[in-house]
């Protein structure tokens, strides 16, 4: 009975300790920013267990670093600066080598968009017309963007992601996906030009007209 | 090049020197003939997202714009790819709606709460 309420007692003062210095509780941002971290994961790593369990490893580390946070940024980029690096690990663990058939995605339709070397003419880049801010403003640009995600191949879709999204240094996706200079210049430039087209096509080309409320 | 010589085809690049009279037409040719081909300048715009490249190519690059509205289009566009890509996370709420299950929140939650008493 003594040594459970002493158990209790720490347990309290441990609470109001860490309670004190942070000002904050953890648990809160399981509701708060749980299902935003959860999606960003899934989206990337495609499993829900291992999504799962980088949220959970991204939400410990916040609550063992939560001295360091400045509150420069919102909590939710901060935990989600956790996260990009949760997955930059998750990726260098896999250590996959990044199958080169996957290469070949694009050969068609590269070939389609250049004649003699130059470009086709009824299939250059079209002017976009739009400021990339008032864009990103729009919640169906987002769900266009996610389906020319998902219609890359898995492996260029996470170099992709990788380089852009986690913002990993170009020699550490070579090392993490053991793939070489090269062909991770060879791996972009595929993936950019075939998500510019399906941008084009999918957003630029056939838009979703104005809502006038904004 | 192409662009310069076809301008049969149905599409005609808008570029600043679209090959208008003799002389702009000349002047495009002459500037076809010595900066990259368009299938080469698109790729070399995905390598400067990575890289800086040599002075000289990127001067070829800008003298290439002069009579290819396409390739400067594209470097426009892998420019404004890479801060929608970087934005995402931010935004993922508008394009994912995948929820976190009741229970992994609970069981989280736990994790959370030991590791606090650590």
């Amino acid at each position: 009975m003594i040594s459970l309420t002493g158990m209790r007692h720490r347990q309290e003062v441990s609470k109001v300790a860490s309670g004190a210095s942070t000002g904050v509780n953890p648990e809160c941002w399981v509701d708060d920013h749980g299902d935003c971290l959860y999606r960003y994961a899934l989206l990337r790593v495609r499993r829900p267990e291992v999504a799962e369990d980088l949220v959970q490893e991204t939400l410990c580390a916040a609550v063992r670093t939560y001295g360091k946070f400045q509150g420069k940024s919102s909590e939710r980029s901060w935990l989600c600066s956790i996260l990009k690096n949760k997955i930059c690990d998750y990726f260098r663990k896999l250590g996959r080598e990044t199958s080169f058939t996957d290469l070949e995605f694009l050969n068609d339709e590269m070939s389609q968009k250049f004649i003699d070397q130059g470009w086709n003419h009824d299939l250059g880049p079209a002017d976009w017309k739009a400021e990339t801010e008032v864009l990103m403003d729009r919640a169906e640009f987002w769900e266009t963007f996610r389906d020319c995600l998902s219609k890359l191949p898995a492996r260029v879709g996470d170099v992709f992601m990788l380089r852009e999204m986690e913002e990993m240094e170009t020699a550490q996706i070579c090392q993490a996906l053991r793939i070489s200079q090269n062909n991770l210049w060879v791996i972009l430039h595929r993936a950019r030009m075939a998500l510019r087209e399906c941008l084009e096509l999918n957003w630029f080309e056939n838009k979703p007209k104005l809502r006038t409320d904004g | 090049m192409g662009n310069a010589e076809k301008s049969s085809s149905s599409a005609e690049n808008p570029s600043l020197l679209a090959g208008r009279n003799w002389f702009e037409r000349l002047l495009v040719s002459f500037i076809a003939k010595r900066t990259p081909k368009c299938r080469e300048v698109v790729r070399l715009l995905s390598q400067s997202m990575e890289v800086k490249l040599p002075l000289t190519t990127r001067i070829k690059i800008r003298i290439h714009y002069l009579i290819c509205v396409w390739c400067y289009r594209y470097g426009q566009q892998l420019q404004a790819l890479r801060k929608i890509a970087s934005s995402l996370p931010e935004h993922v709420d508008n394009c994912c709606s995948e929820t976190l299950p009741h229970s992994s929140k609970e069981r989280i939650k736990q994790a959370l709460r030991e590791t606090r008493n650590e």
